[in-house]
């Protein structure tokens, strides 16, 4: 008792002003604003899909770009609320991704049901893959390094979600920016390696967030 | 916290020692021993310092304090039952030793002492505290300024080093 009480006096003494950490919104927003930032000068540089104006008349093309976005928003979201240690009590928007990532599944269904006849595979396979991680790794690298600041008490989702929310920034270029048009390809090279990115991200997330 | 947030040293001292009493009672119920209640809480008041940033003042503060007891909590009980697994002995390791007496050894520290000589120094040290000074793995973690569990992994590592050389 008399060490808790010493204990007490000595962390009273280091209490210096501190100014609190912001708003989950406020963190996600910045976050939001760095990745379009960090997307459209990308895109400047790789360019667009010269098709992109047509294909965006397409509905499940353009439902599945929407579902994207909404979806780094969410996860974006989702990372600075599990950077609070009581999720900033705002528990519904730690779990906002599950829902989108059902929908951008629902989507992706029946963007592949659409799919007749089907779109001709392209050459290339796992390029996609390795191009949307390199690009994902600064994203990752500047929200990692951003959550590190606060104290996560879920450290394993929130490095899960953060890895996601940078992954599909990721996807979001290179749909924006890859003549394809072949959904097959989509889900095997750009989509399902999500499954692999948030256990990496689960596994970072015991690395680098623990505290 | 508001307060002590501004560097207000009296409120924040306050806080603590509401917090201290507000965790004591929900530690004691899921520990076992007065000591590791003490040692618990004392990491968690650490930790409520280390994250007090993350508390705004604008949302309920019993809620945030739980938060990180609960995490503290987990990790702690995670380290402890994984320090009993670890140090779990299989019934294959002793399987070989069942019909041979096994409450008596005959074999005394004094008669292996050349061979604890010849371990690592800090291994060395740690059985002589133990077995020849009698100290048990918590006093000689204190006295060495170790964690208990390295302590009890240190000898457990000689043991083994021990018993194979014994082997021989």
């Amino acid at each position: 008792m008399e060490s808790i009480d010493n204990l007490i006096d000595s962390l009273a003494m280091d209490a210096a002003p501190l100014k609190p950490a912001p708003h989950p919104l406020q963190l996600s927003l910045g976050w939001t604003a760095a990745a379009a930032l960090y997307l459209v000068v990308s895109l400047w540089l790789s360019g667009l899909r010269p098709d992109l104006a047509q294909k965006l008349q397409e509905t499940w093309f353009f439902a599945e770009l929407a579902a994207l976005a909404l979806l780094f928003v969410a996860t974006s979201l989702s990372a600075a609320v599990l950077a609070f240690p009581d999720l900033h009590q705002m528990r519904r928007t730690a779990i906002a991704p599950v829902g989108l990532f059902a929908l951008f599944a629902a989507i992706l269904f029946f963007a592949w049901r659409a799919d007749v006849p089907p779109a001709p595979l392209p050459v290339h396979s796992f390029e996609c893959t390795i191009s949307i991680t390199l690009f994902s790794l600064l994203p990752a690298a500047w929200t990692f390094f951003s959550m590190r600041k606060f104290a996560s008490t879920h450290y394993h989702w929130a490095g899960s979600i953060a890895l996601l929310s940078a992954f599909s920034v990721g996807a979001l270029w290179l749909r924006l920016h890859e003549v394809n048009d072949s959904i097959v390809h989509v889900l095997l090279w750009h989509y399902l390696p999500m499954l692999g990115i948030g256990l990496i991200g689960w596994w970072l997330g015991r690395k680098l967030l623990k505290w | 916290m508001k307060l002590s947030l501004g560097g207000d040293q009296r409120a924040y001292a306050q806080l603590l020692q509401a917090s201290a009493r507000l965790l004591r009672p929900f530690l004691a119920k899921r520990l076992n021993s007065a000591s590791e209640v003490d040692d618990l809480l004392q990491e968690i008041l650490l930790s409520i310092h280390k994250a007090r940033h993350t508390y705004d003042g604008e949302r309920p503060y019993k809620p945030w304090a739980y938060a990180i007891a609960k995490f503290r909590l987990q990790d702690h009980l995670r380290a402890h039952y994984a320090d009993q697994l670890h140090h779990a002995i299989e019934l294959s390791e002793v399987e070989n030793d069942l019909p041979e007496n096994v409450t008596e050894s005959g074999m005394s520290y004094e008669s292996i002492s050349v061979e604890v000589e010849k371990l690592p120094p800090k291994q060395a040290a740690i059985l002589q505290l133990m077995h020849q000074e009698g100290y048990t793995a918590k006093e000689v973690a204190e006295k060495i300024g170790m964690k208990e569990s390295a302590v009890k992994v240190a000898a457990h590592r000689a043991y083994k080093i021990l018993r194979k050389v014994l082997e021989r």
